[in-house]
């Protein structure tokens, strides 16, 4: 899996490699039981501090996104959803109204908007399944 | 030496030489396991400050403290806490590579081999040549092995990579990273002086800019990506006439805007969108843009 910091996003370094993880997982780019990068060699790769490496992988494990096996790494867990259901709403709910208000600035109307929602999980889904047909030649 | 006193701690620091005053009221604070970056122009006081922690200088007038230990009057187990990189480095010039490293190690108390052994083997280095033919770039890598073997609590780096290459820079930061690091979290605390600051970007939690021997700004390096930004606006028509007082800057080019802002730049989002733009950007600072429009400013 390969990681990328981008200074000028405004997101702190640690959650930047938060997110990343999150949609590798979401999209089937990282299975269940793959191995993330040890800290040690992803912070001398990146050029980052190593804690803040170490700070993204304890944050992902508290959410239930990764375990980490004494001596073995850190791999991302069978069901990686750790929150009750309305918790996992909640928190999106966040992410939809932030989005909402941005196609309001950008005059982008309510239809359109859906429909385009509506495209986005089909590429998202797309993606999915080709990475599980990849997993399935091999 | 107390378990909560602070890596560093610098307080109301001055120091004149003859008639120039290098360093004038400075205070900064380092935590343990953090580590610091000291951001400034040529001739900015970082050396001068530096140097008050080895006690290469006595402060003329301030408080210097490290690990709570003042090195003025405790020097040896300062010096014992602490190594450094400084950004003129000379050995011995009739030493070979090992005697100089063997003769630094016998004034430490400890000496990581191992850790030794992977860096000769990552740089590459002869242990059979002598100082004197090393090139600027193998020079900094001998000084970077004798800082880091001790595994002290502190690695103090004054403008290490200058006149470095690339390769040799970015190798010195992933060792800075890789072999120093590995220590106890929490435990390897770092300064670091520089001026080629997008090197360092991703190494350092906070820092401090100062300019003629006086604190400009200290931060916390995501908290400073957060409040500076960058917001670019194109409208149909020339830019309306906007209030932008609460902008550190505002270039105007026909029908666009780009403003710097510090903290305010949600505000100037909104205003701006008020007027509908044809399009609207906003992005953080980096590091080094936000030195620039700090010393600018």
């Amino acid at each position: 899996m390969l990681l990328q910091v981008n200074f000028k996003s405004g997101l702190p370094i640690y959650l930047q490699l938060v997110e990343q993880i999150k949609a590798a997982a979401a999209s089937g780019a990282l299975r269940p039981g793959e191995t993330l990068p040890s800290i040690r060699p992803l912070a001398e790769e990146l050029r980052v501090n190593r804690n803040t490496v170490a700070k993204a992988y304890s944050e992902l494990e508290s959410l239930g996104v990764i375990e980490t096996l004494p001596g073995r790494g850190c791999f991302l867990k069978e069901n990686h959803s750790a929150l009750r259901k309305d918790v996992r709403r909640k928190l999106l709910i966040v992410e939809i109204d932030q989005a909402i208000v941005q196609a309001h600035h950008l005059q982008v109307p309510r239809d359109e908007f859906l429909e385009l929602l509506r495209q986005r999980m089909d590429v998202l889904d797309g993606k999915r399944r080709s990475n599980g047909n990849n997993k399935e030649a091999l | 030496m107390t378990s909560t006193a602070p890596a560093i701690q610098i307080e109301n620091l001055s120091y004149t030489y003859g008639r120039n005053e290098a360093v004038h009221d400075l205070s900064l604070t380092v935590q343990p396991g953090r580590c610091y970056g000291l951001f400034g122009r040529n001739g900015a006081g970082k050396t001068t400050t530096m140097k008050c922690l080895l006690n290469l200088l006595r402060p003329q007038s301030g408080k210097v403290r490290v690990f709570g230990l003042d090195p003025t009057k405790h020097e040896v187990e300062v010096k014992r806490l602490l190594s450094y990189v400084p950004d003129q480095v000379a050995f011995y010039p009739w030493m070979t590579v090992r005697e100089t490293l063997d003769y630094l190690a016998s004034f430490r108390p400890q000496w990581n081999r191992k850790i030794e052994q992977e860096l000769f083997d990552r740089f590459g280095l002869d242990p059979a040549q002598r100082t004197a033919s090393l090139s600027k770039g193998q020079r900094t890598q001998v000084a970077l092995i004798a800082a880091i073997c001790p595994e002290t609590d502190l690695l103090v780096l004054d403008e290490p990579t200058s006149g470095l290459d690339p390769i040799v820079r970015r190798e010195f930061i992933q060792t800075v990273i890789g072999a120093y690091q590995q220590g106890i979290p929490g435990k390897r605390t770092i300064l670091v002086s520089t001026h080629l600051i997008t090197e360092f970007e991703g190494l350092i939690d906070e820092f401090t800019i100062i300019d003629r021997g006086r604190v400009v700004l200290t931060q916390d390096s995501d908290h400073a990506r957060q409040s500076y930004q960058k917001i670019r606006a194109r409208f149909a028509q020339a830019p309306p006439d906007l209030d932008f007082k609460t902008a550190l800057r505002v270039r105007r080019d026909g029908r666009e805007l780009e403003l710097i802002a510090n903290g305010s730049g949600p505000q100037l989002m909104d205003l701006l969108r008020e007027h509908n733009p044809e399009s609207l950007s906003s992005e953080s600072l980096t590091l080094e843009e936000i030195f620039v429009a700090t010393l600018k400013s």
